[in-house]
């Protein structure tokens, strides 16, 4: 079966980000960039299942500026076997990607979705689900398990303490957690590969959706500092401010 | 504890503008090189550097490699780490595209060299022995050796070594005695050597060690050395490690640094005579380890710029969150972290200005070795092959002495907790110390570069350097005249003092030999200047592009001032030393000591 | 206005998070009206109709909502959606699974994660994993929104809303409940860990160091240890916290007899609150806490489990 994966990048998480002195967003010049952690866990998943012999074929989509090429690069360095690229300078938000990978999955027609559950920028965890709601078809976010069973599949998710079963219908989209899988690193052989896979460059146009934002940032701030510490007289005032100032139990 | 964490930024930009990748790419056999593959692969790496080989850096240093009934057992973790090294494929870099290697330019798997030192210099010997190993191979392998070891060593299932040292043959080779007895179509051979880094372990499932020996009727001295390969386990028909041969590691070295790497001495032929097959004709191994020499030797200056990037973001971690006293000048407030004490940034500054003038040289040296090696015009070739023969020797020795240096400083800004093991400096000044030794030490450069580079050509190569250098000075106008100025100073001084080499060789070699480290140090400090005052040129044009990293070029332009107002004033130093200094060196007799 | 806030309960109880959701949502100002969904779930129902704040409860009680299928409750919860001007639910795992499907079919671009509300459209949302809080503007019709419930006190008793049935929608039949497995409390991993209790030298011996158990089960957090606890033997090295072990970021950490060594800051300096519990009142621990006992760890750990409950 063809599988569409998605990769999404974004600023590294091990780079410290920085808010923009004028409060417009986050600095992302000259940063290093990277594929968002769970995509990477998306794309490990259907290289597993290629090499488990359930996948035939891998699709990689990213969408965002050009630079995103590296981002499919890196996917199909890992093992994807074609990439497309939705080309476009702007923001595109959760609702905007969903329909813009609806008009690709209907082009591309594959059994199987695995999106991330959340990019690590905006920290949304909405696309998977919303692809779903535009397809009509059944969802599994936050799995750490998948098998795919002629036209069903077996899923375990993560929930709140613990785990869930469920059986969904395929074609279905899921969206990966932390526990489905390791990425593996990336071989020298196949990054020289890479270079040589077919890579599409479409613009949201041609696909015909329009991706302009519904929210509109008005601004972007650091957290509060942690405030200097207090000396507490006892553990009721402790466990009081605990949950009431700190609001962390 | 801070985590390791590749200057991607900086490399690239050494890579790219610096030392020029676009040339690379026009090289036969170098066509697939771009900076958008180059980016790839260094990030890749980066990321294997810091997730795999880093962690083990710490446990690999404390724990040791070990030795039992001639067994060695590698530290927690390194042979897995070593496995997915192969399996990710790096071992390949640059090799042999024909037995599975990328056949990168050393443009590229230099970079790659400097993460995996950085992450854990120990670790990284092991590969790097194997490259040495290739190399030789390449060179002076008949085709049935190629086909026989060169895949396994490209592939990383074998590991390789080089057997040079003996107990009475250090760095005079000529003194070597291990025996190779001709026997049908192979040899026996039999003897001691030592130093041999891992020369035994459990990474890899065979280890090819190659071996310099004395054949029964070899010439005394440098021109009765033949090499030879000594398999630990002697390759069956199909390829598989067979037979055990008649070699053993008997005991490895405690040592200052580097702990994780085993430094074995390995006795050959103690049952009979190890098994060793020829390389190339016989009495030439010598000449054969000299083809790899300026491979291996820009190996170990890498290793320089390494570790010392490395004790630099580990000393930076620590003086932007170590809270002690408050700034010059307050008497209450707010203590503050020591980043904000002058002197600490003082010694920041000298870390870093230095990092990337070594950085930039190094690269330099490694594009100029492509060319040499690919350059399909013969005259081009040639040129870049004399550059590269005269840098080395500096590469190699300035970059392992300021990485002492540097590495020292690291501990400095620690503090007294830098003297405590605990913080992790002092891993980085352990294992910095022997890279000034091994490879040929300091003072063996230095009189290569006096020597064989300068005082035979008489100069030649090294003025046309000079004469590179003082193009770079000349265009420092406008916003870095400073930077221009304090550059044909430090010029003049290595022009001076080469034309002082190039005067005396002949009639006092010994009074050039006094003063051989001095004027290495001499052409790495201005060589060091003119690459930063190049890259400041660079900086200042680039920034002025839309969308530029303006944050990072100006950063480059204060350190090369930094560099031209505190590095490079030394270089009237060094020159005095060169020109004057000699006599005193040799005045005294033995008995005066 | 009119709010829907789709509840999270466990059949009787409200989850803690939904209090929270709904003190944001009377925030929007508007008639709050919960919507609780699952399978004999009447007892939640009567439970919700007693938060302060809340003016209606929707019980929607049939087999398919075992489970919340995500598929199911977005059918339920567009059925009726037109009635509201805001859809608002935990961003629990709950919430988070099914909003976007309910935004999607609504064609809204969802908002996720508020922690704060500015008017009826526009809210504060953390990004970058809290690294920076944004505040967005929504231009949709219906908003849909999902609530970040540590940001929020929970809304209190003293309501008395009227609780109505609300018919379940078609089984959209795309998926199917299977089960869940919630783990038993199981310390989690140090590195992992949203709480850390930590034991150092103070703690005197092995024996000691185990009255950090009941405290870290209380918390359901992960057991560190300092160097010098690790040194002195009372617990094994893997619980080491700090330079040269496990460097952590919990949203809590609490160091107990630990003086706060700079190897022991350098590896938890990071985290979001710091409790530190030390009789040396010039213990420099307390440079890094966000608050601290000056105390006998010995009498205040235990009273902390109790207070604790």
């Amino acid at each position: 079966m063809k599988v569409l994966v998605t990769a999404k990048r974004v600023i590294d998480p091990y780079v410290k980000v920085r808010v923009k002195s004028d409060g417009t967003g986050v600095e992302t010049a000259n940063v290093k960039m990277t594929i968002n952690p769970f995509c990477e866990i998306a794309v490990e998943q259907a290289v597993r299942m290629k090499e488990a012999g359930i996948v035939t074929e891998i699709v990689v989509v990213s969408i965002g500026p050009l630079q995103c090429q590296e981002t499919i690069r890196t996917a199909m360095a890992m093992g994807a076997d074609r990439g497309i690229l939705v080309e476009t300078a702007e923001e595109v938000q959760p609702l905007a990607v969903a329909k813009v990978l609806k008009a690709i999955v209907e082009k591309e027609q594959p059994r199987l979705v695995i999106m991330g559950k959340q990019a690590i920028d905006d920290d949304s965890n909405q696309c998977g689900q919303m692809l779903a709601a535009l397809l009509g078809w059944p969802q599994a976010t936050h799995i750490s398990n998948v098998t795919v069973n002629g036209d069903s599949a077996e899923i375990t998710r993560e929930i709140d303490g613990g785990l869930e079963k469920l059986t969904v219908k395929v074609p279905a989209v899921v969206t990966a957690d932390l526990r489905l899988n390791e990425p593996r690193y990336v071989t020298l052989p196949n990054i020289m590969k890479a270079k040589k896979k077919p890579l599409e460059n479409i613009k949201p146009d041609a696909l015909g959706v329009d991706v302009k934002p519904r929210l509109k940032t008005l601004k972007v701030e650091e957290p509060a500092k942690r405030s200097a510490g207090v000396k507490v007289a006892d553990v009721q005032e402790l466990v009081a401010k605990l949950k009431n100032e700190a609001r962390v139990i | 504890m801070s985590s390791y964490v590749a200057p991607l930024k900086d490399m690239l930009f050494v890579i790219n503008e610096l030392a020029g990748l676009d040339d690379i790419s026009k090289l036969p056999g170098c066509e697939e090189v771009n900076a958008e593959l180059v980016e790839a692969v260094l990030g890749e790496a980066a990321k294997f550097a810091q997730e795999v080989l880093e962690p083990l850096n710490r446990v690999g240093d404390k724990e040791g490699s070990k030795l039992a009934n001639h067994v060695v057992t590698s530290p927690a973790g390194f042979k897995a780490a070593y496995q997915q090294f192969r399996e990710a494929g790096w071992n390949g870099l640059g090799g042999m595209t024909e037995y599975g290697g990328q056949g990168l330019p050393h443009l590229v798997s230099n970079p790659v060299q400097e993460m995996w030192n950085s992450s854990n210099m120990a670790f990284c010997l092991c590969p790097m022995l194997t490259s040495g190993v290739l190399e030789a191979m390449r060179h002076h392998g008949s085709p049935e050796q190629l086909q026989r070891y060169v895949p396994k060593l490209t592939s990383g299932e074998w590991s390789g070594t080089m057997n040079l040292t003996e107990p009475q043959a250090g760095s005079d080779l000529a003194a070597v005695r291990t025996k190779a007895v001709p026997e049908g179509d192979h040899y026996k051979i039999s003897g001691t050597k030592i130093f041999i880094t891992w020369g035994e372990h459990d990474m890899a499932d065979n280890i090819v060690h190659l071996v310099l020996a004395r054949l029964p009727d070899a010439p005394e001295g440098v021109k009765g050395i033949s090499l030879f390969i000594v398999p630990k386990f002697l390759p069956n028909a199909d390829g598989s490690p067979g037979e055990r041969n008649d070699v053993k590691c008997v005991s490895i070295e405690h040592k200052l640094g580097i702990h994780a790497s085993p430094t074995c001495v390995m006795q050959y032929g103690d049952a009979g005579g190890a098994v060793g097959y020829l390389v190339g004709e016989a009495n030439r191994g010598l000449e054969y380890m000299f083809t790899m020499m300026n491979h291996a030797r820009l190996g170990v200056g890498l290793e320089g710029v390494a570790v010392a990037e490395r004790a630099y973001q580990h000393a930076l971690e620590y003086a932007k969150t170590r809270v002690q006293g408050r700034e010059v000048g307050q008497r209450s407030g707010d203590r503050v972290t020591i980043i904000h004490h002058p002197d600490v940034r003082r010694m920041l500054m000298h870390m870093k200005s230095q990092i990337e003038a070594m950085r930039a040289l190094a690269y330099l040296s490694a594009a100029t070795l492509d060319k040499a090696k690919h350059h399909p015009d013969a005259a081009e070739k040639r040129r870049h092959q004399a550059v590269i023969d005269l840098l080395i020797p500096v590469v190699k020795a300035w970059c392992t002495e300021q990485c002492v240096e540097i590495a020292s400083t690291g501990v400095q800004i620690h503090g007294g907790m830098g003297f405590v093991e605990e913080t992790g400096a002092a891993q980085y000044l352990r294992d910095a110390r022997i890279t000034t030794i091994y490879e040929g030490t300091t003072g063996i450069q230095a009189n290569d570069l006096v020597g064989r580079k300068v005082g035979y050509e008489k100069g030649v190569t090294a003025m046309a350097v000079i004469a590179q250098m003082r193009e770079t000075a000349a265009a420092s106008t406008g916003d870095l005249s400073a930077i221009g100025q304090a550059l044909s100073r430090a010029i003049d001084a290595l022009q001076e003092a080469t034309q002082w080499i190039v005067d005396t060789f002949q009639k006092n070699p010994n009074a050039v030999y006094a003063v051989a480290v001095p004027y290495l140090k001499l052409f790495g400090t201005v060589g060091g200047g003119w690459m930063m005052a190049r890259a400041a040129q660079i900086a200042q044009c680039k920034r002025a592009e839309p969308g530029a990293d303006v944050g990072f070029y100006d950063t480059k332009v204060t350190t090369a001032r930094f560099y031209c107002e505190h590095i490079l004033p030394q270089a009237a130093g060094f020159r005095q030393t060169v020109v004057a200094g000699a006599d005193s060196v040799l005045a005294l007799s033995e008995a005066q000591f | 206005m009119a709010i829907l806030v789709i509840a999270e309960h466990d059949g009787k109880q409200l989850k803690p998070g939904t209090a929270n959701t709904i003190t944001a949502a009377t925030k929007l100002g508007g008639d709050v009206t919960v919507l609780i969904a699952g399978h004999q779930c009447a007892e939640a129902g009567a439970t919700a109709a007693k938060v302060a704040g809340v003016s209606k409860v929707l019980v929607a009680d049939a087999p398919i909502y075992d489970g919340w299928l995500a598929e199911n409750m977005a059918a339920l919860v567009l059925s009726i959606a037109k009635n509201y001007s805001h859809l608002v639910a935990p961003a629990s795992g709950f919430g988070k699974n099914f909003m976007p499907r309910v935004a999607a079919m609504l064609d809204v671009q969802q908002i996720s994660d508020i922690s704060g509300v500015v008017s009826a459209d526009t809210f504060v949302r953390p990004t970058y994993a809290g690294n920076a809080m944004a505040t967005v503007q929504s231009s949709d019709a219906i908003k849909v929104i999902t609530v970040r419930g540590t940001a929020f006190d929970p809304a209190g008793d003293g309501g008395s809303a009227a609780v109505e049935a609300l018919a379940a929608a078609a089984d959209a039949g795309l998926s199917k409940f299977n089960g869940q497995e919630l783990t038993k409390s199981a310390r989690p991993e140090l590195t992992a860990a949203r709480i850390i209790v930590s034991g150092g030298r103070g703690m005197g011996s092995a024996e000691n160091f185990k009255i950090l158990e009941p405290l870290a089960d209380k918390l359901g957090a992960a057991v560190g240890a300092s160097r010098a606890a690790v040194d002195s033997g009372f617990v094994s090295n893997d619980y080491q916290v700090g330079q040269t072990g496990k460097i952590v970021a919990p949203e809590l950490y609490v160091a107990v007899g630990i003086s706060g060594a700079i190897q022991h800051l350098a590896g938890m300096k990071d985290s979001k609150v710091i409790v530190a519990i030390n009789k040396d009142e010039e213990a420099p621990i307390f440079s890094v806490a966000s608050y601290w006992i000056v105390d006998d760890l010995f009498k205040a750990v235990p009273a902390l489990v109790s207070e604790l409950g």
